[in-house]
């Protein structure tokens, strides 16, 4: 079906695909290229253990199970071409494109958008552009924003209790046949940069474009280190939703009229029009989803508006708590 | 032969309208909204008025949400007596029942006063022999405003469910004596059956001569014959 640069894509049944990972690695779009045996599989079994993990905490992946030593089985999805980057500290590209040092905290975590494309070399897009082209609607980068910050509180918290720092990691999302957005691809050492705390020694794919060697052993240890965990991170994780009804502009606002008048009195008279709205604060007490966006409209519908008379929007984010 | 009469935390109109069914002698009872499963037990149901929930977010919106407004949809299927009186009105309008909503007054001022109102000619039993009578009624609301798309208020026009019109003392229904803003002076709608009628005004508060008008006790009288023949 499909044969990307280390992954084959296979139809499977149900809209579920076959999801192979292959020794093959490579970097800087393609040019460095080689093969390593057991690559394919540390990263196969280190994607099904976060992606069990992140559905634990009510993150909706692709993930459905892993049938043997390469191979996982995940919803059938159409990858939105935008990859979403998260980073906790400065690194790679990062540290080119601004011209400042390697290892300095982000706080908050930035968040990115690189637009998928080898030819291109993959560049940064702002969401404004990403959206005019239909890459991505301005609802899925409203919730792949609040998704990846969701993730990354919890991959933090996560490597943090073997001793890695996770300085930043990729995220793709797809989108299902109903209309869902959730995330797919993998995530293993070839799509994160993980420091030991203690050593600062690199367990990630900058193994690999720095010759820095051992790679597979790297990510194995990684692996194995994670899976000795007995507990998981206590983490409630929270969504922030904040909901916006407005009156149609049809529809006489007496309220926002008498407020006009008194702008107008206070000097203010280039002004024509006040509509005064609602501001809904939703605290959700769950991740953020699709499944919770939908929900979130239907309350808007069902009770904060009244359509006849009101329109309303929904902005949706994830804060850590740290 | 029992009537309810509905009793949200924030309603405070339900003794006036106990006031009057008791004087017209006929059975009724307060209905809380978490008493709902005792709704099949009455033959009609009034929505007195009030500030139900504090009117939060939109008048009558939180009622409309409640176990006891759901379980309406199948009394009025059945196609029992429902009078929405004033925030039963508005619930009855945010619970979809009737159409449209009602919002703030134009004067962004809470009215209370006396206005008249002109009876249309509907096929609601409760208006029967008040067809083109004018009634001097109170109305008190914040919301009175009713608000409907233009497409929508010329099909009930047509289909004769716009109940009551604000007008003057020689039945012109004319902007001055629209109170609040609302489309078409509308002061009260009809469902397309006849068996939900929600008002603005309070009949209720024009039922005893010491009140000043008898006008609204007619609602009351054809419901209870409604009820008895």
């Amino acid at each position: 079906m499909y044969s990307g640069k280390a992954k084959d894509v296979q139809i499977y049944e149900n809209n579920k695909v076959k999801l192979i990972f292959r020794d093959s690695i490579s970097a800087f779009d393609g040019e460095k290229k080689d093969f390593l045996q057991g690559k394919g599989e540390v990263n196969c079994r280190m994607s099904a253990k976060l992606f069990e993990i992140l559905n634990e905490y009510g993150i909706h992946t692709h993930y459905h199970s892993m049938i043997d030593n390469n191979t996982l089985i995940c919803d059938k999805v159409e990858i939105i071409p935008v990859e979403v980057i998260c980073r906790n500290v400065t690194a790679g590209s990062f540290c080119r494109r601004y011209g400042v040092a390697k290892g300095l905290d982000l706080l908050p975590p930035v968040i990115e958008f690189f637009y998928k494309d080898d030819e291109l070399h993959d560049p940064l897009v702002t969401q404004e552009v990403a959206i005019q082209l239909e890459w991505m609607t301005k609802k899925e980068a409203m919730l792949m924003r609040a998704v990846t910050r969701a993730v990354n509180n919890i991959l933090v918290e996560l490597f943090d209790m073997i001793s890695l720092q996770l300085v930043d990691f990729k995220l793709e999302f797809g989108r299902t046949h109903d209309g869902r957005i959730i995330v797919a691809d993998e995530i293993s050492g070839d799509s994160m940069r993980l420091w030991d705390k203690e050593t600062g020694e690199v367990k990630d794919k900058d193994r690999y474009r720095k010759d820095m060697g051992d790679v597979v052993q790297h990510y194995n240890d990684v692996y194995d280190n994670l899976s000795k965990l007995s507990k998981l991170p206590e983490l409630s994780l929270s969504t922030k939703a904040q909901v916006i009804v407005k009156l149609k502009q049809t529809v006489l606002d007496p309220a926002g009229e008498v407020t006009l008048r008194s702008l107008n009195r206070m000097n203010y008279q280039e002004i024509d029009n006040i509509k005064l709205g609602k501001h809904v604060f939703v605290n959700c007490l769950t991740a953020p989803s699709s499944e919770l966006l939908k929900d979130l409209s239907d309350m808007s519908e069902k009770l904060f508006s009244n359509p006849l008379i009101e329109d309303y929007s929904i902005d949706l984010w994830f804060e850590e708590e740290r | 032969m029992k009537i309810g009469i509905t009793k949200f935390p924030g309603t405070n109109n339900e003794q006036d309208v106990t006031r009057v069914l008791n004087f017209l002698n006929v059975e009724n009872e307060l209905l809380y909204p978490r008493d709902y499963k005792k709704l099949k037990d009455y033959d009609a149901l009034i929505l007195a008025g009030g500030f139900s929930y504090g009117d939060y977010l939109r008048a009558g919106v939180v009622a409309a949400r409640t176990n006891l407004i759901d379980e309406l949809h199948d009394f009025i299927i059945s196609e029992k007596f429902v009078l929405g009186i004033c925030n039963g009105f508005q619930m009855l309008c945010e619970a979809n029942y009737l159409p449209g909503v009602l919002t703030t007054n134009t004067s962004t001022k809470f009215i209370s006063k006396w206005v008249d109102i002109k009876v249309n000619k509907t096929n609601s039993p409760l208006l029967k022999g008040l067809e083109s009578k004018v009634m001097r009624i109170p109305i008190a609301h914040y919301e009175g405003n009713y608000y409907n798309t233009e497409e929508s208020i010329k099909q009930l026009n047509d289909d004769s469910q716009i109940a009551f019109q604000y007008c003057n003392e020689k039945k012109e229904v004319d902007s001055l004596s629209n109170p609040n803003g609302s489309i078409a002076n509308i002061a009260g709608i009809v469902n397309n059956k006849g068996n939900v009628l929600g008002v603005m005004p309070h009949p209720e508060r024009a039922s005893f001569s010491y009140l000043g008008s008898i006008d609204g006790r007619s609602i009351f009288e054809n419901l209870i014959e409604e009820l008895r023949c």
